[in-house]
């Protein structure tokens, strides 16, 4: 099964780039391979201009330092023996570090996540899930890294706890100048965190924009569909109806040509044939769709 | 559509009279660490064919609200200890298991977050919708077949009698969910409850299912209540909308005005602290501070002044009742007018 499929895109250091799409739109296994927990089987991928093939194991070790990933449900990363303390200097640990500059690190980094100083004994059950995440951003900052794989890092939480850590991540990337990689579904989030965003499908990225192009003028069909699909706060403003487009493809049986051609309202016969490619249609906005020009805002 | 007529005699005759109405309901819970008060005393009416939305939390008691309508709590850890649920001249909280049994699943029916979970893997679809129908309606295999049909093809189920023969895993998320809602709907239920039936689901999926729930709604003439996290999901599809907070009813209104004047500073914390689809918001959100109180140690007075930026030390003393603030409009807040 092919789950990311010649996928491209840069990121800029102290920019956040967004990942949105639905469920096996391959966006969390693109964000796994960045930071070398998945291997791709084709393509390259540079860091800070090196390329990541050409590094020995002990430069990519150093490397593989400086980026880190944040994960939607770290309490279930966590191993529930170790107190906060030993679960945030566990990678400084790996890296050999000595005990005591972990103990100096966590004790500079509790604050920072906005957790109090006697918490770096109690265990992660005692814990919110507002709480664990601060817990989990704590730990990824442990090494003092460039940049950050965020996978879904506020869709388990409630909603007033949300704010609070999109806020945390916010306020830590102007603090260190982090760069992040955003992976989400929620389309609000997503318009508040990003500098720029990749819409995925089925394994590919079907339009890249700057934040504002994207909100304002989406133009690859899927795009529409699902920025159209988010409900709004103004009860009485009627949303457009979604048409009924089906469910997304199973990604062991991706359409020929046009992946999203199977459910796309404006398909035709070459986009059942044809694959289309990303082409520019703005500044740094792209979209693969053969109907682009038919379609134009 | 003779049952339509029907419901639409009933629905006229009862105008002003709740579907259900629930009185001071409190619920318990008995756990390792100790006894907790989940829901304490809630008050409301469903009037029929409406649509209630409930918003709240983890910890709000929006789900135990609806599990104790449909009494099925869970028997060792949760017991109704106080007030009544009102429905079709009937107790529910003190009616025995079997005109419960009698109840559910025909004149009020739920949907859940997770179909996955709530669907038998071992039978078909179609064994699944017979089984609600031969049970409460008496209808025999052929006729149960049939109907199972009709219900697929209400839900906009493409191919209806292939579906009858798949099995829960042959079928996609969405797909799932449209099967439960055509086994609630088995047979035509006054009211159904949805506890967040599109949290588990695709942002496009989610907006069909809603979609679909409303033109039923709108075709069958059910009342709902709709449980949600999502004050999107209840902007969209609610007539009325309460906010839940700590086991209480903190704010009720019909659901523009609790979008255009929220009067609980719960309500309005929780609406400007969503990141906005259609504006650039500052760059830092604003928040509610601080978190929930844990059930076993809640704040004196009203549960969320530690949280509340209007808070002073008379919001300790007492839990504010809920009070008029507008036209169905209700909120429980001493400082409602500064909100």
């Amino acid at each position: 099964m092919t789950a990311v499929d010649g996928v491209s895109f840069d990121i800029a250091r102290g920019e956040t780039l967004a990942l949105v799409g639905e469920s096996g739109c391959g966006k969390t296994t693109t964000g796994r391979m960045l930071v070398r927990l998945v291997e791709p089987d084709a393509g390259t991928m540079a860091f800070d201009g090196m390329d990541m093939a050409t590094l020995t194991a002990g430069e990519l070790r150093g490397l593989r330092q400086r980026m880190q990933l944040i994960f939607q449900d770290p309490g279930s990363a966590f191993n529930p023996r170790m107190n906060v303390a030993t679960l945030i200097a566990e990678p400084m640990r790996l890296a050999g570090y000595p005990p005591a500059e972990q103990r100096a690190r966590v004790a500079e980094l509790l604050p920072l996540v906005g957790l109090a100083p006697e918490y770096a004994e109690r265990f992660p059950h005692e814990f919110s899930g507002g709480q664990r995440q601060r817990i989990g951003i704590a730990r990824a900052l442990a090494l003092r890294p460039d940049f950050i794989v965020c996978d879904e890092p506020v869709s388990a939480l409630d909603v007033s706890v949300q704010a609070q850590v999109i806020n945390l991540l916010t306020e830590l990337q102007r603090q260190f100048g982090l760069t992040y990689l955003f992976i989400s579904h929620d389309l609000r989030v997503v318009r508040h965190v990003a500098t720029r965003i990749a819409v995925m499908y089925l394994g590919r990225i079907v339009e890249t924009a700057p934040k504002a192009a994207l909100y304002a003028t989406p133009r690859h069909p899927y795009t529409r569909a699902l920025l159209s699909a988010v409900p709004s706060h103004r009860p009485g403003v009627a949303r457009t109806r979604l048409a009924d487009i089906g469910e997304i493809a199973s990604a062991d049986a991706i359409p020929s040509g046009c992946r999203f051609h199977t459910r796309c309202p404006h398909a035709i016969a070459l986009c059942r044939e044809k694959d289309p490619e990303l082409t520019t249609i703005g500044d740094g906005h792209e979209a693969a769709c053969h109907r682009l020009d038919d379609l134009a805002a | 559509m003779p049952r339509n007529a029907a419901l639409q005699v009933e629905t006229a005759a009862a105008v002003a009279a709740p579907l259900i109405s629930v009185r001071s309901l409190t619920v318990d819970f008995f756990t390792a660490r100790g006894r907790f008060t989940a829901l304490h005393g809630i008050s409301f009416d469903v009037r029929p064919g409406s649509v209630l939305g409930i918003v709240g939390e983890s910890g709000s008691g929006k789900s135990v609200t609806a599990l104790a309508m449909m009494r099925l709590l869970p028997d060792h850890t949760a017991r109704i200890t106080g007030g009544q649920i009102l429905f079709q001249g009937t107790d529910l909280a003190h009616a025995a298991e079997r005109d419960l049994r009698r109840l559910r699943g025909r004149d009020m029916a739920m949907i859940f977050q997770d179909p996955t979970t709530s669907l038998n893997p071992i039978f078909s679809i179609g064994h699944q919708l017979r089984e609600g129908l031969a049970l409460h309606l008496g209808l025999g295999r052929a006729a149960a077949d049939r109907r199972a049909e009709e219900l697929l093809a209400l839900v906009r189920i493409s191919s209806p009698r292939a579906c009858l023969a798949k099995f829960p895993h042959e079928l996609s998320g969405g797909m799932r969910q449209r099967v439960m809602i055509a086994i609630a709907l088995a047979c035509n239920p006054k009211l159904l409850i949805a506890d967040e039936p599109t949290t588990a689901l695709d942002v496009t999926t989610q907006a069909q299912i809603l979609e679909l729930l409303r033109d039923l709604q709108g075709e069958l003439g059910m009342a709902i209540i709709l449980i949600t996290h999502d004050l999107g999901v209840v902007a969209e599809f609610a007539d009325e909308v309460q906010v839940m907070y700590a086991g209480r009813i903190v704010e009720r209104a019909p659901v523009a005005d609790i979008f255009a004047v929220p009067s609980h500073p719960y309500t309005g914390g929780l609406l400007h602290s969503m990141p906005s689809l259609e504006e650039e918001d500052p760059a830092l959100l604003p928040t509610i501070a601080g978190m929930v109180a844990s059930p076993f140690a809640m704040p004196p007075g009203c549960a969320f002044h530690p949280r509340c930026h209007l808070a002073g030390a008379d919001c300790t003393r007492a839990v504010p009742p809920l009070a008029r603030v507008g036209a169905g409009h209700d909120s429980a807040c001493i400082r409602t007018a500064h909100v």
